[in-house]
């Protein structure tokens, strides 16, 4: 049966924390959200053909939005967890209803702008957003006079993870999902089959944006702090070359990307120290160079010729 | 006589300081197929792509079943029935075959974004992927139904175009030169498809500057040169008239 096949992913993500030590587990965290984010961006930019680079300024509004409303408001969970994804939607039709009536580049440099203004916005933000410190020595309340702590918390990132995956799977997988990839392929084509070009690129910009500001909600409470520093624009890049490292339009692709991405430098530093980056930049140009369709694009090519 | 499903009255369309079409007046009936010749440069593609809602029309008047649909963008005058084919394929080049079929059938789906993501959006898919696959099959691509587009001849990827604009269920199906570049056994294809399309009691317009090709396959014929309608009629009078042997024929019938 199709739903067992989600249970058992649910129980072996959720349970391998549970064998990890503190740290481990604080870095199984934070590469689940990046796969989360990667899946959306991927849908985004690999599936619609927008290239956006406020995706994770959603994520940070959604961070941001969950502790004001929850913790500096007292707002209750529910109703807090709606004005966020509220704000993500309203920010995201703001964004996308111009800048998709004119041609791509025009989404890229609004989404550009988009997150620089976002940063702007938290240094100058006052009490409300802790301005450069942030917010911070806050808690998750309880949850049905719960505190859900450690690897508990790890299994509510594998629900997240998992709710997103699943939406984005039926949507890529229905008219909606072919219309995405119309457009990206030939918008003067998908027109004629009755393509309504514009509001397909609003819903996909605006849908996958609350999604990632819904993963930033879940990430507010990992290291129960968010600061300006976290939501700038070179971990806007990063999700960009994780999806075309993993191979932009291929779920599997978003997956591989973004692990391998963000568990390198883990694996960089100690070898080449402060070198690291430089490193990390040069392996990912030899990636794009060396395999254009993505590393999931060379894997299919080398099992269709052995 | 069978009732007009398209009715363009008066038509002009300019581009700079040169009159593209101007004052066209001609109709299309229901499950006919219309032929539109002329030479190169006749204003053919043009009045193609008004109907299509790709280009703005200056004047003029274009109805589809009694409701104007000038001023209309390209999807929704697709969602109203027209469904066209490009000059030059376009095909969406990150699908397979049945894919970019499935794409064609784009306006025919109920199910909402909701029913997409919780509900039972399924059923309607794999029915449409069902009517997909027999359209397919019906342009002679069966095999090549699940093949990368990439991989499709030049005249593969022109049945490609008709299988994608049927799958969207027309009234009137708009075929911009499909006969181009096609090898002799291809037209012979072709033409056999576009006698089924109006079998199945799809009106056609189709736009071609191979009399060859289009004499014997269509029911009426318009012809233009410079933008205006120069004959209006059976493919035989059209053979016979002598301002269509002079604008188009002329040398062409010389030669012969």
């Amino acid at each position: 049966m199709n739903y067992l096949r989600w249970i058992g992913a649910f129980l072996l993500l959720a349970g391998l924390p549970f064998f990890l030590g503190s740290y481990y587990n604080d870095v199984y965290r934070k590469m689940l959200l990046w796969v989360t984010l990667a899946l959306g961006y991927n849908f985004l930019f690999g599936i619609g053909g927008q290239v956006s680079f406020s995706h994770f300024a959603f994520y940070g509004v959604g961070a941001y939005s969950i502790v004001i409303f929850l913790i500096q408001l007292q707002l209750p969970l529910p109703l807090a967890i709606l004005l966020g994804i509220a704000l993500c939607v309203l920010v995201a039709l703001a964004v996308a209803i111009p800048s998709t009536r004119l041609e791509g580049f025009y989404l890229a440099l609004a989404t550009l702008a988009l997150a620089q203004l976002f940063v702007v916005v938290l240094n100058e933000g006052g009490a409300v957003t802790g301005g450069t410190g942030g917010l911070a020595n806050y808690r998750l309340p309880e949850v049905f006079g719960m505190r859900i702590v450690g690897p508990w918390y790890t299994a509510v990132i594998v629900i997240l993870l998992l709710i997103t995956f699943f939406i984005l799977l039926r949507l890529d997988r229905s008219w909606f999902g072919r219309a995405c990839r119309a457009v990206r392929d030939n918008p003067e084509a998908a027109a004629a089959m009755g393509v309504d070009v514009a509001r397909t690129k609003v819903i996909a910009f605006t849908l996958t944006s609350a999604l990632a500001g819904v993963a930033g909600m879940v990430y507010a409470f990992v290291d129960n702090t968010v600061n300006p520093p976290i939501f700038g624009l070179e971990n806007a890049f990063l999700i960009l070359f994780m999806v075309i490292v993993g191979g932009a339009g291929r779920h599997a692709g978003a997956v591989i990307g973004a692990v391998l991405l963000f568990l390198l430098p883990f694996v960089l530093s100690p070898l080449v120290g402060h070198h690291h980056v430089l490193v990390f930049g040069l392996l990912v140009l030899g990636a794009i160079l060396a395999a254009p369709k993505g590393l999931i694009g060379f894997y299919d090519s080398i099992r269709k010729n052995f | 006589m069978k009732d007009t499903i398209l009715q363009v009255k008066a038509l002009s369309k300019r581009f700079g300081g040169l009159l593209a079409v101007s004052q066209l007046d001609f109709e299309v009936r229901e499950g006919e197929i219309l032929g539109m010749i002329g030479p190169n440069g006749a204003g053919k593609s043009t009045t193609f792509n008004v109907i299509a809602g790709a280009y703005a029309a200056d004047a003029g008047e274009v109805s589809f079943s009694g409701e104007p649909i000038l001023g209309r963008a390209p999807h929704q005058i697709a969602m109203r029935g027209i469904m066209r084919t490009f000059q030059h394929n376009r095909p969406f080049a990150g699908m397979p075959v049945i894919d970019n079929v499935m794409v064609g059938a784009h306006t025919r789906f109920k199910a909402g974004l909701l029913s997409v993501l919780f509900g039972n959006a399924f059923q309607e898919e794999t029915e449409k992927r069902k009517k997909a696959e027999s359209l397919v099959d019906f342009v002679g691509l069966g095999e090549l139904r699940d093949a990368d587009v990439a991989t499709l001849s030049f005249g593969q990827g022109r049945l490609l175009e008709i299988a994608r604009a049927l799958a969207g269920e027309p009234r009137l199906i708009l075929l911009d030169e499909p006969a181009a570049g096609l090898t002799p056994d291809e037209l012979a294809r072709l033409a056999h498809i576009i006698r089924g399309i109006a079998a199945r009691g799809i009106a056609v317009l189709l736009i071609e500057h191979d009399m060859h090709f289009l004499l014997p396959l269509a029911h009426r014929v318009v012809v233009l040169n410079f933008g205006a309608k120069i004959a209006d009629g059976l493919p035989a009078e059209i053979r016979a008239d002598p301002a269509v042997m002079d604008a188009y024929l002329g040398s062409h019938a010389a030669a012969h």
